[in-house]
């Protein structure tokens, strides 16, 4: 899956300023396959939602410290997201692959229903974190279009 | 899996410019940090080290691609991305293998043989990935892409 471009970095700018746009796209990107993504069955797409987690836990590791304590947990919040989106993956590529191996098949199913659960709850519990962040970004680039310096 | 080293002197007030190339030596010296012993099949975490290394310098790259020379970048970007996934097929592998030697003590007696069948697979698979990776952490290649990364934080920094 392709990252969404972001358009506009000025690589003269401070790095809040182009940061927060980066972070917002890839947040939204990772919101957007939301819907899809929380049926049990859509496998590609909870795969996209896996590398679009991905880069938002690495962007946020990376310019992170700009944008407070939000973007600490959110950094943690797409974390446990990718690992738990990882652990579904695993089972898919593995099941077709333990063709006549019942009891493997059977535990692989269970397991990936249990992830699943999980996967659904994490998300419904991670919307205030992506909440918080979106309003730490639309903060910082308030502060930076009146000229505040540091962010405050 | 090794946190990630911080960045010294990173200031968010800073260029965008200034920040990259910060971040990118500190990254590029994480990935060959951990460049020792990744073909060790019996020493897994190695391998995993490296490769979380290799895609946090992955992911540094494509956030401040536009602080960098266009075609420099996307030269250096391949590559490590090669790297990335050379180490990628590797790691499936070995976490596939772990996660079926997990099952055996209680995989049902019917079911044994199919599983050994399918781990000794997967294990022939881990040593086709491992013969790919050589290549890509061997010393000479590494020491190519340092170079070549150096030469990208020094054009950021003008």
């Amino acid at each position: 899956m392709k990252a969404r471009r972001v358009e506009g970095l000025d690589p003269a700018a401070p790095l809040r300023a182009d940061a927060a746009r980066i972070v917002r796209t890839r947040l939204d990107e990772l919101r957007a396959f939301a819907p899809v993504a929380l049926q049990a069955p859509a496998s590609k797409t909870q795969h996209d939602m896996r590398i679009a987690a991905k880069r938002l836990r690495y962007v946020l590791e990376i310019v992170g410290p700009c944008f407070g304590p939000e973007a600490d947990a959110a950094r943690d919040a797409a974390r446990r997201l990718q690992s738990v989106l990882g652990e579904i993956h695993d089972c898919d590529l593995m099941l077709p692959r333990a063709w006549g191996i019942e009891s493997l098949r059977v535990r692989l199913r269970e397991r990936r229903e249990r992830l699943f659960g999980e996967f659904v709850d994490l998300w419904r519990d991670s919307a205030p974190t992506w909440a918080a962040l979106g309003r730490s970004l639309d903060r910082h680039t308030f502060s930076l279009l009146r000229g505040e310096s540091r962010g405050d | 899996m090794a946190r990630a080293r911080e960045v010294p002197g990173f200031d968010c007030e800073e260029p965008f410019a200034v920040v990259a190339a910060r971040v990118i030596e500190v990254r590029s010296a994480e990935v060959f940090a951990h460049a020792d012993g990744v073909l060790d099949v019996d020493e897994v975490e190695r391998l995993h080290d490296m490769r979380v290394a290799t895609r946090r310098l992955r992911a540094a790259l494509e956030v401040f691609d536009s602080c960098f020379p266009r075609k420099r970048h996307r030269s250096a970007l391949k590559r490590v991305k090669a790297l990335a996934d050379a180490l990628g097929e590797r790691r499936d592998r070995d976490v596939a293998i772990g996660f079926l030697v997990g099952l055996e003590a209680e995989t049902p007696e019917a079911d044994r043989a199919g599983l050994a069948a399918l781990t000794e697979r997967l294990r022939g698979e881990q040593r086709e990935a491992n013969e790919a990776l050589a290549p890509h952490v061997a010393r000479k290649r590494l020491r190519k892409l340092r170079r070549r990364l150096r030469k990208l934080v020094k054009a950021a920094k003008k």
